[in-house]
Formats: C-alpha cells, sequence, structure tokens
C-alpha cells in the first residue's frame, strides 16, 4: 500500500520561545489506524491541525495524497480540506440547527458560496447524508434539533459530518475525551469500523492508553513536541509508557487499570 | 488529646479573619465612587434652591395634575384617528431607522468582531463605532440638520446614525461570543467565509440579533417621540410639544401619554412573543 501522508521534518513555533513540535517525521499508509498519544500539551492537536492546514507548520514538508500541502492556496487548499474529515472532543455542531442541517455542512467545501451560504444541497446529497445518519444508529433524530441530542449521540453526527465529505483520511481531536465509558466504547467502535469497512485513513489524539492499545493498528508517542514513540500497540511496554507520560505516568497507569476493572 | 485540642483552638483565634472579597485597588476605586455619589447626593438635596415653592405643596400640586391629565383626557385639537395616524408616524420613523440601522450594521459587524475579521479592522471599526455612540442621537440629528435642515430627513439620518453605532457593537459582541470550535469545522471542511458565516455565525447568534434590534426598536421609539418635538419631525411627539407647551391642555397631554403607553405596551408584548417563538423553533 502507498504512502497516503508523509510528514518530514515538520516543526512548529508559536510566537518566541514555545516550540510545539520540532522536527516531526512519519508517513501514514493508507487505510491505518493511528492513535497519537502523550500528555497535555505534548503538541498532539498542533500536530493534526498542521496536517490540514489550520495550523501552518513553521518549516518542513507535509504531503497528503501527492500534493504538497504547505504549498496550496485559497482554492487548492479548501480542495485540500474536504479531502480530509475532522472530529472535535466538543462535537461543534451548530447547535440551533437540525441534525441533517449539520451533516450537510460537510459538503460546503464542494459547494458554490451562493449555494453553501443559502443551503442548497442536491437530493444526492441529502440522501447520502440520511444513509450516514442511519448507518450511525441516529434515524430517529434526523430532524431534531442538535442540542436535544447527548454527547454519543452529537459525536456520531460530528462524524457524519466528516464522512459526507467523502474524505480519505479522518483527523479526530481526542473524540471521547467528553463521553463517558459506554459512549467512547461506541465512537471507537464506530471509527474502527469506518476505516476497516471503508478504507478510510483514521488518525485520532487519545488521553486513554488502553483505548490507544486496543483499537489501533500504530501507536504514536509524543512528549513536548517530539515523536518518542512510533510503532505497533503489542511491543508497547510500561516503560515506553512512562517515557511518553513522564512524570504523568504512574497516575495515568493506575487510571487505566481502573478503567479496565469497570469494563470488566 | 487535650493538648491538641487546645493547640487547635489557639491557632483558630489567632488567624485573621478570612476575607473572601479581597480589598484590591478595584474595590476601593468602586467603593470611593459610591461613596462620592452618595455624598454628592444628599448635598444636592440640602442646598436645592426651592424658590417659593414648598416641597409638600408641589408634590402635592404635581399629583393633582397627574389626576387631571389620566382621569380626564379629551381630544380638542385632533380626532381620535388623527392621533393614531400620528402616533403610526412616529412608529414609522423609528422603524425605518431601526431597520436601515440592523441592516447596516449586520454586515459591519461582522468586520467588527475580532473573530470573524482581521484585529486591525476590527479596531479600527469599533473606535469610529465608539465615537458615533458617544454624542447622543438627538445631537447627531441636530448635527445633520445643519445640513438638511430641521425636520424629518435630519432626524431619519441623525438616528439611523447612532442606531448603527449602538447596533455594530451589540452585534459584534454576540458574535464574538460565539463557539470558536464550529467556526473552526466548517473551516477544515473547506467552507468559505460567507458560507460559514450564513450557516453557522448566523444561525448560531439569531436569538441575540434579534433581542439587540427589538431594544433599539424601543429606544428609537422613544427618541422617534422626543424628535417630533425638539426637531420637527412630526409625529405624536410634535402634538405633545404643542400640548403641553402651546396650548397647555393637561387633558389632551393625557390623551397622548395613553396613546404613548398604549403602544409602547403593544411593541413589548410583540417582542415576547417573537423571542419565545425564536427560542422554541
Ligand atoms: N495558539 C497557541 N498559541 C500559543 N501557544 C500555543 C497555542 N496552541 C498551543 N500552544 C502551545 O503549544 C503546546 C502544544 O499544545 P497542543 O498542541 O494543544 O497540545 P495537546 O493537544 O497535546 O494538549 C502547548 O505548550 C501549548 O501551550
Ligand atoms: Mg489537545
Amino acid at each position: 500500500m502507498s504512502n497516503l501522508l508523509e510528514l518530514s521534518d515538520v516543526s512548529k513555533q508559536y510566537g518566541q520561545n514555545t516550540i510545539a513540535l520540532s522536527n516531526i517525521n512519519f508517513s501514514v499508509k493508507e487505510g491505518e489506524f493511528i492513535s497519537v498519544i502523550g500528555p497535555s500539551g505534548a503538541g498532539k492537536s498542533t500536530l493534526l491541525r498542521c496536517i490540514n492546514r489550520m495550523i501552518d507548520a513553521t518549516s518542513g514538508e507535509i504531503v497528503f495524497d501527492g500534493v504538497d500541502a504547505l504549498e496550496l492556496k485559497k482554492r487548492d487548499l479548501r480542495r485540500l480540506r474536504t479531502k480530509i474529515g475532522m472530529i472535535f472532543q466538543h462535537y461543534n455542531l451548530v447547535e440551533r440547527l437540525s441534525v441533517i442541517e449539520n451533516v450537510l455542512h460537510g459538503r460546503l467545501g464542494y459547494k458554490s458560496t451562493l449555494a453553501g451560504a443559502l443551503g442548497l444541497y442536491t437530493q444526492k446529497e441529502k440522501e447520502q447524508a440520511i444513509h450516514l445518519l442511519n448507518m450511525l444508529g441516529l434515524e430517529d433524530q434526523i430532524f431534531k434539533r442538535s442540542d436535544q441530542l447527548s454527547g454519543g449521540q452529537k459525536q456520531r453526527v460530528g462524524i457524519a459530518r466528516a464522512l459526507v465529505q467523502d474524505p480519505k483520511m479522518l483527523l479526530c481531536d481526542e473524540p471521547i475525551a467528553s463521553l463517558d465509558p459506554n459512549a467512547s466504547k461506541v465512537i471507537m467502535d464506530y471509527l474502527q469500523n469506518i476505516s476497516r469497512s471503508m478504507g478510510i485513513t483514521v488518525l485520532v489524539n487519545l488521553h486513554q492508553v488502553d483505548v490507544a492499545l486496543k483499537y489501533s493498528d500504530r501507536i504514536i508517542g509524543v512528549s513536548q513536541g517530539e515523536i518518542v514513540y512510533d510503532g505497533s500497540p503489542a511491543q508497547m511496554t510500561q516503560e515506553q509508557i512512562h517515557h511518553i507520560y513522564g512524570s504523568e505516568a504512574g497516575e495515568l497507569i493506575m487510571d487505566t487499570e481502573e478503567e479496565k476493572n469497570h469494563a470488566g | 488529646m487535650r493538648m491538641e485540642d487546645t493547640n487547635k483552638s489557639t491557632v483558630l483565634t489567632q488567624s485573621k479573619p478570612i476575607k473572601v472579597k479581597p480589598l484590591n485597588k478595584t474595590a476601593i476605586v468602586i467603593r470611593s465612587t459610591l461613596f462620592c455619589l452618595i455624598a454628592l447626593t444628599i448635598l444636592g438635596f440640602w442646598t436645592y434652591d426651592y424658590k417659593e415653592v414648598g416641597l409638600v405643596e408641589g408634590i402635592l400640586s404635581t399629583i393633582a395634575n397627574f389626576t387631571v391629565m389620566f382621569t380626564e383626557p379629551h381630544f380638542s385639537h385632533f380626532t381620535f384617528t388623527e392621533g393614531l395616524y400620528q402616533v403610526l408616524i412616529t412608529i414609522g420613523l423609528a422603524l425605518l431607522t431601526t431597520l436601515i440601522g440592523a441592516v447596516i450594521s449586520l454586515f459591519l459587524g461582522l468586520f467588527a468582531s475580532e473573530n470573524l475579521s482581521s484585529r486591525k479592522v476590527s479596531n479600527g471599526i469599533k473606535t469610529i463605532v465608539a465615537f458615533i455612540r458617544a454624542v447622543p442621537t438627538v445631537l447627531w440629528v441636530l448635527i445633520f440638520a445643519v445640513a438638511a435642515g430641521l425636520g424629518s430627513v435630519a432626524a431619519v439620518i441623525g438616528m439611523t446614525f447612532h442606531t448603527v453605532g449602538y447596533l455594530i457593537k451589540a452585534y459584534s459582541e454576540s458574535f464574538e461570543e460565539l463557539d470558536e470550535g464550529v467556526i473552526e469545522v466548517l473551516k477544515a471542511s473547506g467552507a468559505n467565509w460567507w458560507q460559514i458565516i450564513w450557516q453557522a455565525v448566523l444561525p448560531s447568534s439569531i436569538t441575540y440579533l434579534i433581542s439587540w434590534t427589538f431594544l433599539r426598536f424601543e429606544i428609537n421609539f422613544a427618541v422617534a417621540v422626543a424628535m417630533g418635538a425638539a426637531a420637527g419631525a412630526g409625529g405624536i411627539g410634535y402634538d405633545l410639544f404643542m400640548a403641553s407647551s402651546f396650548y397647555l391642555d393637561l387633558r389632551e397631554l393625557g390623551t397622548i401619554t395613553v396613546y404613548i403607553l398604549i403602544f409602547a405596551i403593544l411593541l413589548e408584548v410583540v417582542a415576547i412573543r417573537v423571542k419565545r417563538h425564536l427560542k422554541t423553533a
């Protein structure tokens, strides 16, 4: 399989002194499910946002699907972004709009300014949105106002909104950090399913090591802006987890033990 | 055990009373300002020059005037329908200036909010708008009256001007309250600026926009009455002016006040209805 995404020597500096990322190198194969783990402030969110240029990297090269992402100007940048779906911790739905309207927002990147602004979607786009909502178990919620949904349901709407873009890749920034264990499991199962059945590459920031170990094909450990682990979950040792999380680790391992007990 | 207990209690008695509100610079400034205001108020009443009018006497005759106004209102210089027509003219003035102001403000308000525009543009607009707001509406009307002459044209332009100053501030602050994430998600999916405005910004802030617009409409209604009296803009304000300072007709003044009250209440009811509808729809 070919590489969908390649980062070479990517660095990001905020202001004068905050180095959020330094010399990041890794490549992603099509269809991979990768978790990025690390303590808060490690640079996980920054890393994800550099890929679709929500944040501009200070230096380095990012090649997505054969195009140099850092070179792109307006129109081409929009096109690049349509190919990358993004999912957030706080779902980021327009609460006053209906579920299907929120899902259709994923199509805006393909539409003319006027049609998009007025919300004129084609029949095919609407059918696709409904199809995705059915797939995610939201068939009874389609015309509800988004603020009436539970957290887990909102996140599923977020996934549908990303999928309606027909993306090659999903970037998920802590998608389960605000959810209870049950809803978290549902969301992670959907993401895994999507990756396997639709062949979509998934790059997900996680705070929970046990979840990363359970779902990923590959784990990237980030600490203080640098990649300190890149390999399969099976090869990951306790020491390596300690290394990624530094002093936070003691607490964290206890957390994962506890969660395992809850689940069991 | 006993030793420990006594130790604890001494610690407790020795410790200073805990202040929940720390006495910092802001608190001192606020308190001294309040104190000055109270002192000035008392001093003001103390040294008031009441001339020949006794305080009790004054209050009593005011009450008598009010009683005449509201218990014996009558029509003498205009009929019921003429009065209604004049109120509608006043409402029209308020509605026109609010609507024109709202459309201009909506557009400029987008550029005045920092999260949708650039800091430079936002600060530029906000500074100009602060200046416009600092000058009272009536003064703007009089300023425009220099060019247009006293009358409805100066009133419309002046009132619109101040409305724009007011609504740009209100609208842009509503936009700035918006959840940054909603804008981010649409940007990340490839949506452009106008699409984000129409699909996320406006739907999310529409209740605030409507609230502010109604509030300004109420203000403009009051100003429109005053403009009729002060700037010759016509409407019920002009009748008010004539009845009070030309005919000295207390009873007709009562009639006009009732007209204005009824319409103010109607406005309020409509505003509440619309807002409730928006919240649930
Ligand atoms: N907009 C910003 N301006 C300045 N510093 C930032 C900004 N965003 C993030 N940072 C800093 O960059 C570092 C990485 O942040 P982030 O990518 O959010 O980490 P994570 O997602 O792993 O918690 C942190 O030190 C954070 O304080
Ligand atoms: Mg983060």
